[in-house]
């Protein structure tokens, strides 16, 4: 009776035991590392780990299909291969084209989208919601839905090119060498715009009244006003907009892919397809982790010399 | 009298201005939902009305054939059920582990808290491809190559850093005095964040996480190399695959198709305005 008496905390709230000893420890110094420590080891894990293999695997011999081969060290031989091969610098040059185009037409169309819906009319509200929509579709389906729409026999846009009276018959965009890359070109603006008017209505809504005021006063037009107040106003917003979508345009092959796989011939091979099919079709790691790490290294310096070159004209 | 001409020219002005920027806006949607517009269009039609010399934009005869075959001559309902489980558990995983790393660098001033933020966000720079080699490796090495875990942890590469940065967002917003009362009334620093930070950002939680689970179902490039298997393959991957080389199953692959972005729009709609608003302060602050 008396040791009942004097445990007033049975076995009944095991939990509210774990929450209080958690809630002591909450008090420690170290709780917000505590908190960190998840997300690090997560990361560490399933990134900088991998990252570091797969630096180490670009050094050396790693085919699939080719196990006799084993895995030595080979030093530079994945490098040298890499830059002596046309195929590469063919791929980096659609990758810079690809990029780009892409950067350019995604801004330029996020751009006027935001501008023309920042002027606040009766179902604009709906329309930038609307407008949203693509970025949120799969590539998968996204590059299929426009394979069909431009499909050479059944495509629509062919039928309603030809009726307007602007292509005398139905043409294969994707067959064509000069029309592959323009074309993979308009459905990933058509995904990848919306990412910019989103960001660009974001930062138009920011900007203060009395600026565009004061310009009007001192008798600035609405040319002038939108060089001088709204651009410099949205500058950062831009700088941050086009490195991170400059980074997933190099990065992911997907619509690519699927939309043309590379080809015809080699005309929309940009370099992350080149890596991935290195991988997915030769079964050569090492050759594919060399073209992964160099992209990876001309990332980073773009990043670093995009936001350095953009703080100094800022100033 | 010229005053007043004046003032009624510039509303005309403003009117024309007006009318030209909704005809372009509604330009800019059409381009933006007619491919889906069409998409659907497709999956309602009878292959006939698909394959056929003259283009039909309305369909002659509304089916559902399509979704039919789908669901029910392929094994689509696997890979939906494969990519649902993926999904899950990548939400489950960056919920946690995400939310308790933005509290942290939201609320504590530690050395090197802004170092971290830029380390997550460099993170989420690093090219898919070059993580997706060693993964396949070092993956089969640990026995995760083409399981439904597996992929969750290589999704949470490039989601997790992305749910670190839109919940900090949301974190900021929460005015730490409310904390301190709370402290002050006794709560530990555990209970002052369950019981009074975690209730005010629950909207921006699930407007993260749909966010995060949107990315995990539609991801593509991932599940194509490290699946082999249906017993993994998520939907992405089973759609493309149903691409043969001639003959294209269009009808069928438009249905795919819009069962598969439901999902998304559904609780796009549902979660769109605190999203946009995490997605433009997690974007933007960087």
């Amino acid at each position: 009776m008396d040791g009942v008496a004097l445990n007033p905390a049975p076995k009944a709230a095991p939990l509210r035991r774990l929450a209080d000893a958690v809630g002591d420890i909450s008090e420690s110094r170290y709780w917000a590392w505590y908190l960190l420590a998840p997300s690090l080891v997560l990361i560490c894990a399933v990134v900088l780990y991998p990252t570091l293999w797969g630096i180490g695997l670009s050094f050396r011999e790693m085919r699939l299909n080719r196990l006799d081969l084993g895995t030595g060290f080979v030093g530079l031989k994945h490098y040298q291969a890499m830059l002596d091969d046309p195929v590469f610098w063919l791929s980096l040059r659609n990758t810079i084209v690809w990029t780009t185009g892409a950067v350019i037409g995604e801004l330029a169309l996020g751009l006027a989208a935001a501008l023309l819906i920042n002027r606040d009319l009766p179902g604009f509200r709906l329309a930038s919601v609307l407008i949203l929509l693509p970025w949120f579709l799969p590539n998968v389906v996204a590059g299929h839905m426009w394979a069909l729409m431009l499909d050479p026999r059944l495509g629509v846009i062919n039928d309603l090119l030809v009726k307007a009276g602007l292509l005398t018959g139905y043409k294969a965009w994707f067959a064509d060498p000069d029309t592959a890359l323009a074309s993979a070109l308009v459905v990933e603006i058509w995904h990848g715009f919306p990412f910019f008017a989103l960001l660009l209505l974001a930062g138009l809504k920011a900007i203060p009244q009395d600026l565009y005021e004061a310009a009007a006063i001192d008798g600035a037009g609405a040319v002038r006003q939108f060089r001088h107040v709204t651009l410099p106003q949205l500058n950062t917003i831009i700088v941050a907009a086009v490195v991170l979508r400059v980074i997933s345009l190099v990065n992911s092959p997907d619509i690519i892919l699927i939309l043309t796989g590379g080809g015809p011939g080699r005309s929309t091979l940009v370099l992350s397809l080149h890596a991935f099919l290195k991988v997915n079709k030769e079964f050569n790691f090492g050759a594919g982790s060399a073209i992964a790490v160099l992209l990876f290294i001309l990332l980073m310096a773009f990043s670093y010399l995009y936001v350095r070159l953009s703080n100094v004209m800022k100033d | 009298m010229a005053r007043l001409r004046n003032v009624s020219s510039m509303s005309g002005r403003k009117r024309i201005g007006d009318i030209l920027a909704t005809i372009a806006v509604a330009a800019i949607v059409a381009f933006s939902i007619f491919p889906i517009a069409w998409t659907l269009l497709v999956s309602l039609k009878p292959e006939e009305d698909i394959v056929t010399a003259t283009m039909s934009y309305i369909p002659r005869r509304v089916t559902f054939e399509n979704y039919i075959a789908i669901w029910t001559r392929s094994n689509f309902p696997i890979l939906i059920g494969n990519s649902a489980v993926v999904t899950t558990i990548t939400v489950a995983l960056c919920t946690i582990v995400g939310t308790l790393a933005s509290y942290a660098v939201t609320r504590f001033r530690f050395a090197g808290r802004r170092r971290l933020m830029m380390f997550y966000l460099v993170v989420r720079m690093f090219p898919a491809v070059m993580i997706i080699i060693p993964l396949f490796v070092i993956m089969r090495g640990f026995g995760l190559l083409d399981s439904r875990l597996g992929l969750a942890l290589a999704y949470a590469t490039f989601l997790l850093p992305v749910f670190i940065w839109m919940m900090k967002g949301f974190f900021e917003a929460v005015p730490a005095d409310l904390e301190d009362a709370a402290r002050i009334d006794g709560a530990s620093r555990l209970g002052a964040m369950v019981r009074v930070v975690l209730p005010l950002v629950v909207g921006g939680l699930v407007a993260t996480a749909v966010f995060i689970a949107i990315g995990a179902w539609n991801e593509f490039l991932f599940a194509l190399m490290l699946t082999t298997s249906t017993g993994s393959r998520t939907w992405p991957v089973g759609l493309q695959l149903m691409v043969g080389e001639f003959q294209l199953p269009w009808g069928s692959l438009a249905a795919g198709g819009i069962i598969s972005i439901l999902p998304v729009m559904m609780l796009f709609a549902i979660v769109q305005r605190s999203m946009v608003r995490g997605l433009t302060a997690g974007a933007v602050k960087s």
